[in-house]
């Protein structure tokens, strides 16, 4: 027997001797996996943020298949993601909104008074715990981060005491909104410009006497854009839901006494060009 | 020191205990005030529903808000006078709470008081049903319902009643005074409980630092066939896990309450209260406060009346000698700092504690050098500084598995870190956060 | 003796994953849990005697037989036969784990068929065809070098587990504070050598 014979040969015995202990194991070992889930979890971000109140992609691809979620649950994916995962199971896809976070509080270092000397745990779910945190206005961004941290997509940066959100970075997956203890971050649709940087259902006077800049619930942008805004309590609120969303033009037109009605990139611009807060100016 | 004193294992003694500021004064009654806000929300559990509208007249003792549920208390008014609404005040906790803001008429007429009950011989359903409608709930600080915890549920068997009168608390001397003015009410509140408990070994357990109130309580609990057990000054001997085992020798369970030891703990001031309103029938609208520190002019113990702004009592204690740096409601270790002056007292107020700006430092925290200081001081024998590096690195996980929920944030690790570690802090986050994922 | 020698040699002085750094991949990439560096460990400890059992029968008794009174030598086939081997084998292991643990095999993810192309695993075939140890000695080596392997890994999920609490420099954070607990983990292993 030549050499290549035998090398041809061994190979090839051994290698089919493997593939029929293989091929015995795999049938006798068999899962029944779903090829439907592999492909949706394919077709997800992938990020694994939980925004969709699954464990995961691979867990919310799941739930997609069996019919418990619409893809359009996923608050990450893009509008065509979903329709591809719509189209490649033959489902609806469900009314999407892309969403996006959103602050509410415009109250920054400067802005609002600080009652107390906080000297503990630079995040915002133990200074809650600490007298209902440091700050004068029960309801605002305590600006220790705790957003930041846990935001996956990095989107959120502290800035003089606030946390404000890059829209271009955030992709609504909702972390954010479940970390903060204040419960100051809102999920709005992706397409809305404008928001009322105030969070606090106090009264005015009140809320004066701590912050800068509030909202007094004066009604004015209620009376300047019918429908467009709603009051809720001694604060107003845009009405997200309404068929036209606020723009630019009616922020101008409106003219908010206070200036806590701000599109996002003017609210982002004021508070990236403010003077960099200095220790000693406290309180 | 006497050896033979119980105590339990861990626990500190701050070297300053301040209080001999306030231990030598009498209770004084405070003066009446115009204005009165009494917190809706005292108590643990559902708050109460107001039953009064704004301008509604009321006498004093009359209910103004109706317990909602079981787990929850009365509230009645403290003075007579008129109703003007509900406001929102600084709550103890930091965050404002809803008030029912009362215009005092200056009468301070007492409306129709609850008969009078022969607690020896009446029914006790009739006692329990009076505990309830007096509003009463822990004044030791907790704020938990009286009737609640003086209804175990049958199947958990209660033989021993021990009440708290270690004021373990640095500066508190308000059960001391009590314990030393009106030992008798003490001792009688702690025999009703037992009558409706069921139970007839009654314990009482004091510091040895208040000798005074030990001799007072002494002269009288042989007719009520109480037990005086003197207990080393230790910090929390007053917790009630800590009492129940430095007493009867008893472990509650991890997770468990007093109960599942067979035990229900009472503090004195809950008993006299329990006292008045069996016997005179007057519902709980009062208490005696510390007001005390080291910038307050003339600091002792005022009986105050529920909805009383704090910011008059210390202008009764004479004001401050220099500038507080913090004001607690509470004691030092577990009481709570305050934001505003404006917070009023409640029923669980046991002090009003300013302290001047040279003692409130601030302390810069550094990494933990595990020294054990902790490990050691701990009276629930846990290891705080393995779980403050949990919850700094965020893994509630590894802190639940190491038994955090049993904190009871007395402070003890906080106190001798030699790194100043806030370790309290990292304990309570990482309690909310595990409670948080639980729902 | 022999036996005994083959044993420390193959847990403590020759580590394979601290002295020989082979098998380097899993070392670093299941390490992050405990619970997963142990189903590393039992996977790897598995194929690896398994493979020293198969590979050695196969060196001493297929790469050079006698035919027909002649020699026919093909051990030029060793790698390629070794390799085809492991990757049989894991193929069963990873067809088992699915069926019998799918949590484990999700959290193994990728490393469970990268054993496949472990060096550790083809190492421990090549180490003994090198020695030509009988089939009794390969199987004895297998096995302890992957108890060696275990060792190694489970030393190290610990350490990180640790790592993951402690307040590390942010320049150091992630795989640079595991590399250098990996390098002084190493240098505490050279202790061992000389021991046999």
């Amino acid at each position: 027997m030549g050499t290549l014979t035998a090398a041809v040969m061994v190979m090839a015995g051994i290698g089919l001797a493997l593939g029929v202990v293989i091929g015995f194991f795999a049938k006798l070992f068999q899962v029944k996996s779903d090829a439907r889930v592999e492909l949706v979890t394919e077709l997800l971000p992938g990020a694994n943020c939980g925004g969709c109140g699954k464990a995961g992609c691979s867990d919310f691809a799941k739930s997609v298949v069996s019919g418990e979620n619409p893809p359009s649950k996923c608050p990450v994916s893009s509008k065509e993601q979903v329709t591809a995962i719509a189209l490649a199971l033959g489902i609806d896809a469900g009314e999407s909104f892309a969403k996006k976070a959103v602050v509410c509080c415009g109250g920054d270092r400067e802005q609002t008074l600080r009652l107390a000397n906080y000297n503990g745990v630079l995040d915002c779910v133990s200074a809650s715990l600490v007298a209902g945190g440091p700050k004068g206005c029960a309801y605002g961004c305590l600006g220790m981060g705790t957003c930041a941290r846990k935001c996956p997509f990095g989107a959120i940066e502290i800035i003089n005491g606030l946390a404000v959100i890059h829209k271009e970075l955030c992709v609504g997956c909702g972390t954010c909104v479940a970390v903060c203890p204040r419960n100051v971050i809102k999920l709005v649709p992706a397409e809305a410009e404008v928001h009322v940087y105030c969070n606090s259902p106090a009264k005015g006077p009140a809320k004066k006497q701590v912050c800068r800049v509030p909202c007094l619930g004066c009604r004015k942008c209620v009376r300047a854009a019918e429908g467009k805004f709603t009051v809720n309590g001694f604060r107003a609120e845009v009405n997200y839901q309404a068929p036209e969303l606020p723009t630019a033009e009616d922020v101008q037109k409106i003219g908010c006494p206070t200036g806590c009605l701000l599109t996002a990139e003017e609210h982002l611009r004021i508070e990236m060009n403010e003077p960099e807060w200095s220790a000693g100016k406290d309180e | 020191m006497n050896k033979n004193v119980k105590t339990f294992h861990g626990g500190i003694h701050p070297a300053c205990d301040g209080k001999s500021l306030s231990n030598g004064v009498s209770v004084q009654r405070a003066p009446l005030l115009d204005k009165y806000r009494v917190v809706i929300s005292e108590n643990v559990g559902k708050p109460p529903k107001p039953v009064v509208e704004a301008g509604a007249c009321v006498k004093k003792y009359q209910l103004i808000a109706a317990a909602d549920g079981f787990v929850s208390a009365n509230l009645h008014a403290p003075t007579s006078g008129r109703v003007t609404g509900i406001v929102e005040v600084p709550g103890a906790m930091g965050v404002p709470v809803q008030a029912i803001e009362i215009e005092a008429d200056g009468a301070d007429e007492a409306g129709e008081l609850l008969p009078a009950l022969d607690w020896r011989n009446c029914d006790v359903a009739l006692l329990r049903k009076r505990v309830e409608e007096a509003g009463l709930v822990g004044m030791g600080g907790a704020a938990f319902p009286t009737h609640v915890k003086l209804s175990p549920p049958p199947e958990k068997k209660v033989d021993v009643l021990v009440l708290n009168g270690a004021e373990c608390e640095p500066y508190l001397t308000a059960d001391h005074r009590l314990m030393v003015e009106q030992p008798e009410a003490v001792l009688e509140g702690a025999a009703i409980s037992a009558r409706i408990l069921g139970v007839t070994k009654i314990y009482i357990g004091v510091e040895i630092n208040k000798a005074d109130a030990i001799d007072a309580l002494n002269a009288h609990a042989a007719e009520f066939g109480i037990e005086v057990v003197p207990l080393k000054v230790q910090y929390p001997q007053g917790s009630e896990k800590q009492l129940i085992f430095a007493i009867t020798g008893r472990k509650v369970p991890a997770g468990g309450l007093p109960m599942d030891a067979g035990c229900v703990v009472q503090n004195v001031g809950t008993a006299a209260a329990l006292a008045d309103a069996v016997i005179r029938g007057i519902p709980l609208v009062e208490r005696i406060v510390t007001v005390t520190g080291e910038v307050v002019a003339h600091p002792g113990n005022w009986l105050l009346k529920i909805g009383t702004p704090v910011i008059r009592v210390v202008e009764w204690a004479g004001g401050v000698t220099e500038e507080p740096g913090k004001l607690i409601l509470g004691g030092p270790m577990m009481g709570f700092a305050q934001k505003s002056f404006d917070v009023t007292v409640t029923k669980n107020t046991s002090g009003i504690l300013l302290l001047p700006r040279t003692v409130a430092v601030t302390y810069g925290s550094s990494p933990c050098i595990r020294c054990g200081r902790c490990v050691a001081g701990c009276p629930m024998n846990l290891v705080p500084c393995a779980l403050g590096n949990a919850v700094e690195a965020e893994r509630f996980d590894l802190a639940a598995q190491n038994h955090v929920m049993d904190c009871l944030e007395c402070g003890s690790c906080a106190y001798v870190c030699p790194a100043h570690r806030p370790l309290v802090q990292h304990m309570r986050r990482a309690k909310a956060e595990i409670r948080k994922r639980k729902k | 003796m022999k036996y005994l020698e083959l044993t420390v040699g193959a847990v403590l002085v020759y580590n394979f994953v601290l002295s020989r750094f082979l098998g380097i991949c899993p070392f670093l990439g299941v390490s992050k849990r405990l619970g997963t560096a142990m189903g590393m460990s039992g996977a790897v400890i598995f194929v690896m005697t398994l493979a020293s059992f198969i590979t050695s029968l196969l060196y001493r008794h297929v790469l050079r037989f006698e035919y027909d009174g002649r020699t026919v030598d093909i051990g030029f086939l060793q790698v390629l036969l070794f390799i085809l081997v492991i990757a049989g084998l894991v193929q069963l292991i990873e067809i088992m784990l699915q069926k019998l643990s799918p949590m484990l095999y999700q959290a193994l993810g990728i490393y469970l068929p990268l054993i496949t192309t472990n060096c550790a695993v083809l190492g421990a075939a090549t180490i003994n065809a090198n020695n030509n140890y009988t089939v009794l000695e390969a199987t004895v080596f297998g096995f302890f070098s992957g108890v060696g392997f275990a060792l190694a890994l489970l030393l190290f999920a610990s350490l990180r587990e640790r790592l993951d609490l402690a307040a590390v420099p942010a320049p150091f954070k992630g795989t640079a504070i595991a590399l250098i607990t990996a390098g002084i983990l190493a240098m505490a292993f050279v202790g061992f050598s000389g021991l046999c």
